[in-house]
């Protein structure tokens, strides 16, 4: 039971890294503001459909995406920005 | 500001200033996730149970109102419960009028579990429930995995003497098909305690499929589930659709 527990929780951590990972090296951006772009892309994102992986879509496409999505979830234009900034961040880790 | 300019500015300002609440994969279980602030949601449920055991036909409506507050609390205003039951009572009778609040304690994709902490208090002029529940959500992927556990306390009748109490327990799987559609299952155990004891050992079980699907700002879920036990007095199955829609 010890076993599979631990395994569900290795699975649920690889899991959910892959779809929002921390950025750690935030270049000429803003940490604060990467930190809240991810909390809001896994917070707002989720109220309607599963997170979509970061890697679906390209550099292009994703601000497109967050903008057609932001009245839906509620976004502020500051809000927009951090989740895009947070987005292409995490993609080109 | 005159009531007249009141009615013309707020359509206006309404959709400006709101967004949607969230959508709902499931009909018989409540999700981890709130909404989010801001955001205003108008959600209509019909439920249809149907016994033969003695033959019963009940169909609930419930209309509500949902308001983000933060981003981890969340609001709703039952504007009115009511409700058509045949053969006891001839057309519709008004139950009740609830408030429910959310609050979010994790994130279902980047914590261990997505947890909730969920109240609810409703009020007629022959019932009051008190109801408390643990949302907890674990997403993976294109799947959603919910569980609630649901304490509830019932006083009904003309004196309030009439007493029950129910523990419900909930689990339900989701799969998102495209990010418009989802398919899924979901599962009830209750235990049912009439005047808060349980001499009469009640448990039903209920299981079935559901879907739900989205676009824009509406969404619609359905769910049916069938008794899985041969509890007499309980329905043989019960349909519950939702239907919201964003302002």
């Amino acid at each position: 039971m010890k076993k599979l527990l631990l395994t569900c929780l290795v699975f649920a951590g690889c899991e959910t890294a892959n779809y929002a990972p921390i950025v750690t090296m935030p270049r000429k951006t803003d940490a604060t503001k990467l930190q809240r772009g991810r909390q809001l892309f896994v917070h707002r994102c989720i109220e309607c459909h599963t997170l979509p992986p970061i890697w679906k879509y390209s550099n292009e496409d994703w601000p497109k995406i967050v903008n057609d999505m932001s009245h839906r979830a509620s976004l502020k234009a500051a809000d927009r920005e951090a989740v895009i900034a947070y987005i292409l961040a995490a993609r080109n880790m | 500001m005159s009531k007249r300019t009141l009615s013309v500015l707020l359509p206006l300002i309404l959709p400006a200033m709101c967004a949607f609440g969230g959508v709902r994969h499931f009909d018989f279980l409540y999700e981890a996730p709130t909404a989010a602030p801001g955001s205003v949601e108008m959600e209509n449920w019909i439920t249809w149970k149907h016994g033969s055991d003695p033959r019963f036909d009940q169909v609930d409506f419930r209309h509500e109102f949902e308001f983000g507050v933060t981003d981890r609390l969340q609001l709703s205003v039952y504007v009115t419960d009511w409700n058509y039951h045949s053969p006891d009572q001839e057309g519709f009778t008004l139950s009740d009028a609830a408030l429910e609040a959310i609050y979010n304690l994790s994130n279902p994709v980047i914590d261990p579990v997505g947890l909730s902490i969920y109240q609810e208090v409703r009020a007629g002029d022959r019932l009051v429930e008190w109801e408390s529940k643990l949302i907890a959500q674990k997403n993976y992927g294109r799947w959603i995995f919910a569980y609630n556990a649901t304490l509830e306390a019932v006083w009904e009748g003309d004196d309030l003497d009439e007493r029950e109490s129910e523990f419900t327990q909930a689990l339900g799987a989701s799969y998102e098909i495209s990010p418009r559609l989802s398919v899924g299952v979901e599962l009830l155990h209750e235990f049912v305690f009439p005047d808060w004891k349980d001499y009469e050992t009640i448990r039903n079980v209920f299981v079935g499929p559901n879907v739900s699907y989205r676009r824009g700002n509406w969404f619609v879920t359905t769910a049916v589930l069938a008794q899985a036990t041969d509890t007499s007095g309980e329905a043989d199955f019960q349909w519950r659709t939702i239907f919201g829609v964003g302002f």
